[in-house]
């Protein structure tokens, strides 16, 4: 027997078996965020609408941010312990914690899954945003609309409460600010892994052998904390099964960026930032199925290169961005709509290769090492460093620095990042301030004239140079 | 009071002063004035520290539109104003400029003004929690300060000259701290906006001038030469105090209402505590301003701080809490929701946040809830 629900999940990827075995908990979770059969419809549509659901892989993606939602809203009926970290945060403690117990914790970044599921699968993310607001973070105050929809998700009951929440202090105030407020409402313990950006403009890639120093003390401080709060120790057995899954997860987006490079682009920026997202928000389902839906997906996406297919016309514009569609694609998709090949995200690039050889004595001190050449954990200029590199390594046309509206990190470059990256690359650069979470803010439409000009502007110099040769 | 008077005309001429100071060799060292640059350092190392504590004028705030998005801190987007225009001359006299990172507008403002000026500057972190490998990042921080200060000087900061130092600075807190405590008392012997002038001209003035100064003012202050403050006492905290910025000071005093304490995380000078001078120097520094100091909101967790504001509250006898936050100082918005019902829980009193972007237009608007608080409190 169909149920309203079967269309959605089954376009979402689910097989039949599946159906059979996750209908319990599915109902279960649609009755909690009051999702019926109106919104099953609105929600197919919503899909086939932003997503390319002619590829299994993308169907499969889908699946796995749903699984994901389903885990996270039952993990407590469940009888797991509930650990929340934020995005971004370093790749490595909270799959480390997952890895050390896979089937007594769940882990995850809930406002990240909130987003791609009552965002990008539901659209009813905006009662989750005005919770947010209702309960510490009013709005037209400048305060991230990520943060609102993971104190929304708490204050509807939608979300868990959590046992511990790994407060991500090293990149943003804002958010460690927000844990602490959801302790003083809530009383769960926060654990703080905290740091400095303290490099001057133009430091990157050199940094100060402290600061690794003191992360890597902050991580292990961290999982002492887990293991005197959750009873979970976390060993280096559990910390290599966590890089080695990771790594697996990595390979398989490594080889979907290098596919996004050919012309045309053969698949929108929306689909493989479903994979990327995935890997920085869930340590359960990216683990689990994330790799073979990342791998199908290559294939599909393979399969178009060699024939030649593209999603917009051969030659257009090609273009770097900062992050990839969060909470609602057609930020991305107005892009593509006006020609432009959103081919990269800096966070889709594979890391720069270490240039100071310091033994590190820690896991977690190579893993602090890491994270710091990375860039977004080092400082504003790491990130324009990237930009700059990145824009001239893939030979883009063209930057957006799309920063996040509300994002004081993002914020410490907002005019800067965009003048270096012009001053260094010779690269048109459109700074567009955005918001990749709350779309009442920042809509595609809004920004779509700003987006326009700038595509006119880089096909008119292609054909500029095109006369030239 | 005449303390006030004659630190007004030292300020009137300390910019002649400070050129004449730099064209006889000696370097001036700006800092941001959020309390993590011990100025011993600075002292002891023959220079003279600067803290740059201007703000008020909205006009700043919106030209620094032009380097950095708004949603930013509004008295750093006025840093980033006077810095890249020159507005505040201090900005065109200083040598180096020190920035201790506390938070995202701090780190803001030395990413804009190095790559817009050709200031130069030394970014150096504060973390946000208080522990044993926090401390000792503070600490590797401050050895950063005294060596690029040795390098500018070319004096080597030593025991003996830091330890000067320290007297010098432990006796402007000492005297601070007399003078503000005065305000325990039921005769209030000082207004808050010539214990805040005091305070700011702390940053700027010279500082042997500063401490006759203060010396001055607390004699005068126990010669009950100054007028008697009378009216509901109030408690001012939040996130920045500048000088220039006396909106709410003025519009407490004119609604009859008396702030007889102030905590800011920037621009008032801590001076709760002497540094006692056991041990080896540097760390005591760095326990001192690091480990000793009362917190900012952007420590995590902010429980300290509150503690501390709960106690002012009971010493200092209020009938009020007036939380004053600037735009999109995020560690403050977010507090200013939770503290409220910390601070009636323990001790009963209202609170009335008040948020500024150093707009005139906001104003009347800030005139009338705080009469209403006044009116509210004093019955």
């Amino acid at each position: 027997m169909t149920v309203y629900y079967d269309d959605l999940f089954r376009l979402c990827g689910f097989e039949d078996d599946e159906m059979g075995k996750e209908r319990l908990r599915v109902e279960k979770v649609l009755t909690k965020l009051e999702l019926g059969p109106a919104e099953m419809r609105t929600a197919r549509d919503w899909v086939r609408q932003n997503h390319d659901v002619s590829l299994v892989g993308v169907r499969k993606l889908l699946g796995a941010w749903l699984k994901e939602l389903i885990d996270l809203v039952l993990a407590k009926d469940e009888g797991k312990k509930v650990v929340y970290f934020s995005f971004p945060s370093i790749q490595g403690p909270g799959m480390a914690i997952k890895a050390a117990d896979p089937e007594g914790i769940y882990c995850a970044c809930p406002d990240m899954v909130l987003c791609h599921t009552m965002g990008q699968i539901f659209n009813k993310l905006i009662p989750i945003l005005e919770a947010g607001e209702e309960n510490g973070l009013p709005p037209g105050h400048g305060l991230c609309s990520l943060q609102q929809i993971r104190v929304g998700g708490l204050a509807k009951g939608i979300i868990p409460m959590p046992d511990l929440i790994i407060g991500q202090s090293y990149y943003c105030d804002y958010g460690a600010k927000v844990d602490e407020l959801l302790h003083e409402k809530y009383g769960h313990p926060v654990a703080y892994v905290d740091g400095c950006k303290d490099s001057k403009w133009g430091e990157y890639p050199a940094y100060l052998p402290e600061r690794i120093k003191f992360l890597g003390e902050q991580l292990n401080k961290f999982f002492d904390k887990v293991n005197e709060t959750l009873e979970v120790e976390v060993t280096s057995d559990a910390w290599g099964k966590a890089m080695a899954a990771s790594r697996l997860l990595f390979s398989g987006l490594g080889r979907l960026t290098q596919l996004m490079t050919a012309d045309p682009m053969p698949v929108s920026g929306v689909e493989t930032a479903l994979a990327l997202n995935l890997s920085a928000a869930s340590t359960g389902r990216a683990m689990v199925e994330g790799p073979e839906a990342v791998s199908i997906l290559c294939e599909e996406v393979e399969k178009r290169v060699e024939s030649g297919i593209g999603i917009i016309k051969k030659g257009a514009p090609r273009i770097l961005t900062l992050f990839p569609a969060i909470s609602d694609a057609s930020l991305i998709h107005m892009m593509e709509e006006v020609g432009l090949a959103v081919s990269a995200t800096l966070l889709s690039v594979p890391l720069p290769k270490a240039s100071q050889r310091i033994p590190y004595a820690t896991p977690t001190e190579v893993r602090a090492e890491a994270e710091m050449r990375a860039g977004l954990y080092h400082s504003s200029f790491a990130i324009a460093k990237r930009f700059e590199d990145v824009a001239k390594t893939l030979k883009v046309d063209g930057v957006i620095w799309g920063y996040q509206h509300s994002c004081r990190p993002n914020a410490a470059g907002s005019h800067t990042i965009k003048k270096w990256v012009e001053e260094n690359t010779g690269l048109p650069t459109l700074s567009l301030e955005m918001d990749f979470f709350d779309s009442r803010y920042y809509s595609a439409g809004a920004l779509r004239t700003r987006v326009e000009a700038f595509a006119d502007m880089l096909r008119a110099r292609q054909a500029s140079a095109g006369d030239r040769r | 009071m005449e303390a006030v008077d004659k630190l007004s005309e030292h300020l009137k001429t300390r910019m002649a002063d400070l050129v004449k100071a730099k064209s006889e060799g000696n370097k001036i060292i700006g800092y941001t004035p959020g309390g993590y640059l011990p100025e011993e350092l600075v002292f002891a190392s023959g220079a003279i520290p600067i803290g740059l504590i201007r703000g008020g004028d909205h006009s700043i705030v919106e030209l620094a539109g032009a380097y950095i998005c708004h949603w930013m801190d509004t008295f750093f987007r006025a840093q980033i104003g006077y810095g890249v225009s020159g507005q505040d001359p201090y900005y065109g006299i200083i040598d180096f400029l020190i920035i201790p990172i506390t938070d995202c507008h701090v780190e803001a403002l030395s990413n804009v003004l190095d790559y817009n000026t050709n200031l130069q500057i030394l970014p150096f972190g504060v973390p946000h929690m208080k522990e044993k490998s926090t401390l000792s990042y503070y600490l590797h921080g401050l050895k950063r300060v005294k060596a690029k200060l040795e390098e500018l000087t070319g004096v080597e900061i030593n025991e003996p000259r830091l330890r000067e130092a320290i007297h010098l600075c432990n006796r402007e807190r000492q005297l601070l701290r007399e003078i503000s405590l005065l305000r325990k008392s039921e005769q209030v012997p000082i207004s808050s906006l010539d214990f805040v002038t005091l305070n700011h001209g702390s940053f700027l003035a010279d500082k042997e001038f500063m401490i006759k100064i203060l010396e001055l003012a607390r004699d005068e202050l126990r010669e009950q030469a100054a007028s008697v403050q009378k009216g509901p006492r109030i408690l001012l905290t939040g996130s920045t105090l500048a000088m220039g910025d006396s909106k709410v000071l003025d519009i407490v005093e004119e609604f009859g209402g008396v702030i007889v304490i102030e905590e800011f995380a920037e621009g008032i000078r801590p001076y709760w505590k002497n540094i006692n001078l056991n041990g080896e120097l540097m760390e005591t520094l760095a326990n001192f301003y690091f480990m000793e100091r009362v917190p900012p909101a952007w420590f995590r967790p902010g429980r300290e701080r509150h503690n501390f504001l709960i106690k002012l509250a009971k010493e200092f006898n209020v009938a009020g809490v007036i939380w004053y936050q600037l735009m999109y100082r995020e560690s403050y918005k977010i507090e200013s929701y939770y503290f409220p019902s910390i601070l009636k829980r323990e001790t009963g009193l209202p609170m009335l946040t008040v948020e500024s972007d150093y707009d005139p237009s906001e104003t009347g608007q800030i005139r009338t809830r705080i009469e209403t608080f006044i009116e509210t409190i004093r019955r």
